[in-house]
C-alpha cells in the first residue's frame, strides 16, 4: 500500500477521540478497564505516530512551499462558503512535536494510574480529548481548523487542573483559561482579518484560510504588523513569555502531576510552534518589526526565570520557573532569525518537553509519598531512596545542560546563534547558565544529600523507593535524553526543511547560506 | 383576494388555529395535559411543514401587506423550533407546581403567531400588530406563576416597560408615516431614499422618528441602556418561560429590526450605523460585566442574554456599514443562540423540577457527579455560549466578527470589543462549570426522574448546538438566501 495516500494524520488525531468515546461507555466502577483502555489508545496513537516518522527518512522530502514542505496532506472541504477546509499535513517540525506529544501522553496516562483515584473515567476522557487538541494543532494547515484545535486544548486542561488539582486549583485554572482566551480571541480576529484580506485581494474565498496559500501572499506592511501582534500575543501567553508568564507557576503548582507534565511538555510548545508555523511565515514583515522586542523579552525571561527559580521554596514552582527560563531560550532562538538559533530552539522544544516532563514526574513521585513539596523539609533522600535520587540527579544534570545529554545541544545551538546575532546578547544569556546550574544543583543538594530530614524520617516506611511503574514512565524519557544528547541529528535532520522554509520567509539571504 | 393569499398566510393561520385547538382540547378534556401537549406538538410540526412548503414559492399577499420571502421562512423556522422545544421541556417544571400546561402551550403558540406575522410583514401596521401579538402573551407568561411574588413583580415590570416601548415604537412609526405618506415598507424605503438624496442633513422629523424607533426596538431586544426590565422579568418568571423569553421575543425583536431598519430605513443606514455601533458596544460590555457579579444562574443568564444581543448587533452594524455577511452573521447567531440558550434553560428547568429548588449557583454544586448526563449537557451549552469551538456559539461569534472585520475601520474596533467581551464572559460561564464539577454537592442529593419530552428537548438542543458548530454549512445556504431576500450588497468603503 502506498503509505502517503492513507489518511494517517487523521488517524493519529482522532484515535484518542475514539478512545475517549470507548472509555465513556465503560462502567464507572470498572477502574481497571478504564485505565487500560485509555492507555491502550494512547499507546496505539504513539505507535502510529512512530510509523509517521518513516515518511520523513532522508530522500522522501517533497517540494517546499513558503510555509514548509508538507507530507501526508489530506484536504476536504468543510465550510465551502468561506473556503474553510479540513486540511492536515506534516513536515519535520510537526512530526517532532507529534511524537513528543504522543510519547508524553501515554507516559502521563500511565503515571496517573496511582495518583488519580477519584472520577477516573472523566479524567481519562479529558486526557484523551486533550491529546486530540494538541495533535490537531501540530497538524492543522488551515487557520480555522488550527484555531478550533487550539481552543479544544483549553477545555480539558481547565478540567484537569480544576477537578484533580491542588487546594488552590480553581483560582489557578480560571487564571489559566482567561489568560489563554484573551490572547486566542484576539488571534481569532486576526485570523478572520487575514482571510478576508486574502479574499478581498483575490476576489474569492477559495483558500482564504489555507496556510500554504496565505504564507506566500505577501500582505500589506501595516496589516502584517497588527496581525502579527495579535498572533504573537496569543503565542506569547502560551509559551509563556515574560511578562505574560504569571499564570504558569499557579497552573503548575495546582495541576496534578500528569497535568504538569503535559502542560510543560506540550502546551508550552504550542506557543513556540505557533510562532514558527503560523506567525512568522504569514507575517514576516511583522515578525521583523517585533523581533527586537521579542528578543528583549526572551532575554528577560531567561534571566528572570532563573533568578526567581533560585529562591523558590516549592519544588514544583522551581521547575515551573525554570520552564520560563528555558522557554526564553526557545523564543530567543526563534527571533534572532539565525539557522543555528532556530534549530536550537526547536531542539530545545523537544528537549525541554522530555526533561521538564521527567522533572515534574519526579516531583510527583515524592509528593505522592510525602504530600509535601517544600524543599526545606527534604534532605538526605539519597540514603533512603537511591534509585529516585539517581533519577533526579540524572534529569537535573540534563536540565542544567551537561554535555552528552539532550539539554546541552539545544542550548548550545541557541548560544551559537545568539553570539552570531550580537555578542552582548550571547554573553548575557550564557552567564545565566551559572544561575541554572545554581538553582538546580542547589535543589538537588538540599533534597538528596546530607542527613535525612526530620520530616522525611517521620514518614518512615511509607517513603519507598520508585515503583516499577514509575521507573517505566521515566525510562523512555531518560533513554531519549541520552540518545538526543549523543545523536541530535535525529531531530536536526527532520527539521532542516522547516528551518529553511521559515528563514526563507523572513530573510532569503540567510536561508541560502544553510547547507544541507 | 386570491387563492395564493391563502396559501401564503397558511403557516400563520395554522399557528393561530393550533393555539385555538389546544384551548379546545383543554375544554373538552380539562386537565388532560397529554391531549393538550399532543395537539400542540403535532400542530407545531404541521406549522413547520407548512412554513417550509410556503417557503418554496415566495410572494406577497393581501395587496402587499403580507409577504413571504426567504427571510420569513428562515425566521419562522426558528420561531417554530423555539416554541416546540419550550413545549417539550416546560411540563416537567410546570406540573409539580400545579401550573396548567395546556394554557401555557396555547399562550406560547399565540406568541408564535405574532412573531411569524412580524417576520412576514410588508407593512408597518401589520408589523406593529404582529409585534403586539408576540409580546402580550409574553407578559402573561412572565406572570404565569401568579402566587409567586417575584413572578408577578417581573411580569408587571415587563408589562409596563413593554407597553411604554410599544407606544414609543408606534410614535416613531407615526413620524415615518407622516414624512413618507405610506406604511408599505417598500414605499417607505423608496420615499426615504428620495428625501435623503435631496438633503445634506437629516430632517428633524426623520431624526425624531429614527430615535423613537430605535428606543422602542432597543427595549424589545434588551439592549443597554434599555435593558432594566430584563433581569427582574427573567429571574421572576417560571424557568421555561424565562427560556422562551430569552430567545423568542429576542429573535422576534431582531425580526422587527430587520424589517424596519434593514429594509424600510435602509437609506438612512449612514445615520443608524453609529447608533447601532454604540448600542452594540454598550450592550456587550455592560451585560457581561454585570453578569460577572451574579450568583443566581437565571439572573446571570439574563445579563448574558443582554450581552448576546450586543454580539448580534455587531452583525447589524457590519451590515449597516455595507457588508452583507453582517446580516448573515446576525441570522446565524439568532439560530445558534436560540438552541444553546434554550438548552441551558432546559437544564435549569430540569434541576428545578422539585418546587422550591432555587436557581442559585449552589443548586449546581456537584451536578457533574449527581447527574452526569445533565452536567455534561450544561457544559456543552455553556461552552457554546462562551464561544468555544467546535460549538454553534463559536461559529456564530466568528461569523459576526468576520463581518465586522470585513467592514473595516471603526468596526474592527467593535470586533476587538466583542472578543474581549467573550473572554470576560468565559469567567462567569466557567464558574457554573466550577460549581458543577469542582465543588461538592450541598445536602443530600435526591434523584429526580426526567420526563421523556424533556429528554427529547435536551437532545434536540444539544444536537443542534454541536451540529451547527461542526457543520455550519447545514444552514449557511438558507442563511445567505434569507439575508439576500432583504439585503443589498453595498460596495465596501
Amino acid at each position: 500500500m502506498d503509505i502517503s495516500s492513507f489518511p494517517i494524520l487523521s488517524l493519529i488525531i482522532f484515535l484518542p477521540l475514539v478512545g475517549a468515546v470507548v472509555v465513556a461507555f465503560i462502567p464507572r466502577r470498572n477502574l481497571g478497564a478504564i485505565r487500560a483502555t485509555a492507555l491502550a489508545f494512547a499507546l496505539a496513537t504513539w505507535v502510529v505516530s512512530l510509523w509517521l516518522v518513516l515518511g520523513f527518512l532522508p530522500g522522501r522530502e517533497m517540494v517546499a512551499s513558503a510555509a514548509g514542505s508538507f507530507q501526508y496532506v489530506q484536504v476536504a472541504d468543510w465550510i465551502p462558503l468561506f473556503g474553510i477546509q479540513y486540511k492536515v499535513g506534516a513536515d519535520g517540525l510537526s512530526v517532532a512535536m507529534v511524537v513528543l506529544t504522543t510519547t508524553l501522553s501515554w507516559i502521563s496516562i500511565l503515571a496517573s494510574f496511582s495518583p488519580i483515584k477519584e472520577r477516573v473515567k472523566e479524567y481519562m476522557i479529558s486526557f484523551l480529548v486533550l491529546e486530540v487538541g494538541m495533535l490537531g494543532v501540530f497538524l492543522a494547515l488551515d487557520l480555522f481548523l488550527f484555531y478550533i484545535f487550539w481552543e479544544v486544548v483549553l477545555v480539558p486542561m481547565y478540567l484537569i487542573i480544576g477537578i484533580w488539582g491542588g487546594p488552590n486549583r480553581i483560582y489557578a485554572t480560571i487564571k489559566f483559561v482567561l489568560y489563554t482566551l484573551v490572547g486566542s480571541l484576539l488571534m481569532l480576529v486576526a485570523i478572520l482579518a487575514t482571510a478576508f484580506t486574502y479574499q478581498h485581494a483575490t476576489g474569492s474565498w477559495v483558500g482564504a484560510f489555507d496556510l500554504e496559500r496565505l504564507a506566500g501572499a505577501g500582505f500589506d506592511g501595516t496589516f502584517q504588523v497588527f496581525a502579527f501582534a495579535a498572533f504573537a500575543l496569543a503565542f506569547a501567553i502560551k509559551v509563556p513569555m515574560f511578562p505574560f508568564h504569571t499564570w504558569l507557576p499557579d497552573a503548575h503548582v495546582e495541576a496534578p502531576t500528569a497535568g504538569s507534565v503535559i502542560l510543560a511538555g506540550v502546551l508550552l510548545k504550542l506557543g513556540a510552534y505557533g510562532f514558527i508555523r503560523f506567525a512568522i511565515p504569514l507575517f514576516p514583515h511583522g515578525a521583523h518589526v517585533f523581533a527586537p522586542l521579542l528578543i528583549a523579552l526572551s532575554i528577560i525571561a531567561i534571566i528572570y526565570g532563573a533568578i526567581v527559580a533560585l529562591v523558590q521554596p516549592d519544588l514544583k514552582k522551581l521547575v515551573a520557573y525554570s520552564s520560563v527560563s528555558h522557554m526564553g531560550f526557545v523564543t530567543l532562538g526563534i527571533f534572532i532569525f539565525q539557522a543555528q538559533g532556530l534549530q536550537g530552539a526547536i531542539l530545545q522544544m523537544v528537549n525541554h518537553g522530555l526533561i521538564t516532563g521527567a522533572l515534574f514526574l519526579l516531583v510527583g513521585v515524592i509528593y505522592e509519598r510525602t504530600h509535601d513539596r517544600t524543599i526545606a523539609k527534604m534532605g538526605g533522600l539519597g540514603a533512603v531512596t537511591p534509585v529516585y535520587s539517581a533519577a533526579l540527579g540524572f534529569f537535573v544534570f540534563a536540565s542544567v545542560g551537561l554535555p552528552g545529554l539532550a539539554g546541552f545541544v539545544g542550548e548550545f545551538l541557541v548560544f551559537q546563534g545568539a553570539f552570531a546575532f550580537n555578542p552582548w546578547v550571547g554573553v548575557s544569556v550564557t552567564f545565566v547558565m551559572i544561575f541554572a546550574a545554581g538553582y538546580l544543583l542547589w535543589m538537588l543538594q538540599r533534597v538528596c544529600f546530607g542527613q535525612v530530614s526530620e520530616f522525611l524520617a517521620g514518614i518512615g516506611h511509607h517513603l519507598t523507593d520508585m515503583r516499577p511503574t514509575e521507573i517505566l514512565t521515566l525510562a523512555p524519557l531518560g533513554a531519549l535524553t541520552v540518545v538526543l544528547g549523543l545523536y541530535p541529528a535525529l531531530v536536526l535532520d527532520l527539521i532542516t526543511g522547516p528551518v529553511k522554509a521559515v528563514l526563507a520567509a523572513v530573510d532569503p539571504a540567510v536561508a541560502m547560506s544553510i547547507g544541507r | 383576494m386570491t387563492w395564493s393569499d391563502f396559501t401564503l398566510i397558511a403557516p400563520f393561520a395554522a399557528a393561530v388555529a393550533v393555539a385555538a385547538l389546544v384551548i379546545l382540547a383543554d375544554i373538552v378534556k380539562p386537565g388532560n395535559r397529554h391531549l393538550a401537549l399532543g395537539v400542540a406538538l403535532a400542530g407545531l410540526v404541521g406549522v413547520g411543514a407548512l412554513i417550509l412548503w410556503t417557503g418554496q414559492a415566495p410572494g406577497t399577499a393581501f395587496g402587499g401587506m403580507y409577504k413571504v420571502d426567504n427571510l420569513t421562512t428562515f425566521l419562522d423556522t426558528i420561531f417554530v423550533a423555539i416554541a416546540a422545544i419550550t413545549c417539550l421541556f416546560a411540563p416537567d417544571y410546570l406540573e409539580p407546581r400545579g401550573l396548567p400546561v395546556a394554557e401555557f402551550a396555547a399562550i406560547l403558540i399565540f406568541a408564535l403567531g405574532g412573531a411569524m406575522l412580524v417576520a412576514a410583514s410588508a407593512d408597518l401596521i401589520v408589523l406593529f400588530v404582529g409585534l403586539e401579538l408576540m409580546v402580550i402573551p409574553g407578559y402573561l407568561l412572565a406572570g404565569y406563576h401568579k402566587r409567586d411574588a417575584l413572578s408577578t413583580e417581573g411580569a408587571i415590570k415587563y408589562f409596563l416597560l413593554g407597553s411604554f416601548s410599544s407606544a414609543i415604537f408606534l410614535f416613531g412609526l407615526a413620524y415615518v408615516w407622516g414624512l413618507t405618506g405610506s406604511t408599505r415598507i417598500a414605499d417607505v424605503a423608496a420615499r426615504i431614499g428620495e428625501i435623503v438624496a435631496g438633503q445634506a442633513t437629516l430632517s428633524p422629523g426623520l431624526a425624531m422618528g429614527l430615535a423613537f424607533l430605535t428606543t422602542g426596538v432597543a427595549f424589545k431586544m434588551a439592549a443597554v441602556p434599555f435593558h432594566y426590565w430584563t433581569p427582574d422579568a427573567y429571574q421572576g418568571s417560571p424557568t421555561p418561560v424565562t427560556g422562551y423569553l430569552s430567545v423568542g421575543p429576542k429573535v422576534g425583536a431582531f425580526a422587527v429590526v430587520l424589517r424596519v431598519f434593514a429594509e424600510a430605513l435602509l437609506p438612512l443606514r449612514q445615520e443608524w450605523v453609529i447608533v447601532i455601533f454604540v448600542l452594540a458596544a454598550l450592550t456587550m460590555t455592560l451585560g457581561n460585566l454585570v453578569a460577572l457579579t451574579q450568583d443566581n444562574v437565571k439572573r446571570m443568564l439574563a445579563y448574558s442574554s443582554i450581552a448576546h444581543t450586543g454580539y448580534m448587533l455587531v452583525g447589524l452594524a457590519a451590515y449597516a456599514a455595507g457588508v452583507l455577511q453582517g446580516l448573515e452573521g446576525l441570522l446565524f447567531y439568532g439560530a445558534a443562540y436560540s438552541f444553546m440558550n434554550l438548552g441551558a434553560f432546559a437544564v435549569i428547568a430540569a434541576l428545578q423540577k422539585r418546587p422550591g429548588v432555587s436557581s442559585r449557583l449552589e443548586t449546581f454544586a456537584g451536578l457533574g457527579r449527581r447527574e452526569p448526563a445533565l452536567g455534561l449537557l450544561m457544559v456543552l451549552f455553556l461552552l457554546s455560549l462562551t464561544g468555544i469551538p467546535p460549538t454553534a456559539g463559536f461559529f456564530a461569534k466568528a461569523y459576526v466578527i468576520l463581518a465586522a472585520v470585513q467592514a473595516g475601520g471603526w468596526l474592527t474596533a467593535l470586533a476587538v470589543i466583542a472578543v474581549l467581551n467573550a473572554a470576560v464572559a468565559a469567567f462567569y460561564y466557567l464558574r457554573v462549570i466550577v460549581y458543577m464539577y469542582m465543588r461538592e454537592p450541598t445536602g443530600e442529593p435526591t434523584p429526580i426522574g426526567h420526563g421523556a419530552l424533556l429528554r427529547l428537548g435536551l437532545a434536540i438542543t444539544a444536537v443542534m448546538t454541536v451540529a451547527l458548530g461542526l457543520f455550519p454549512g447545514l444552514i449557511l445556504t438558507s442563511v445567505s438566501s434569507a439575508a439576500q431576500a432583504i439585503g443589498v450588497a453595498v460596495a465596501i468603503r
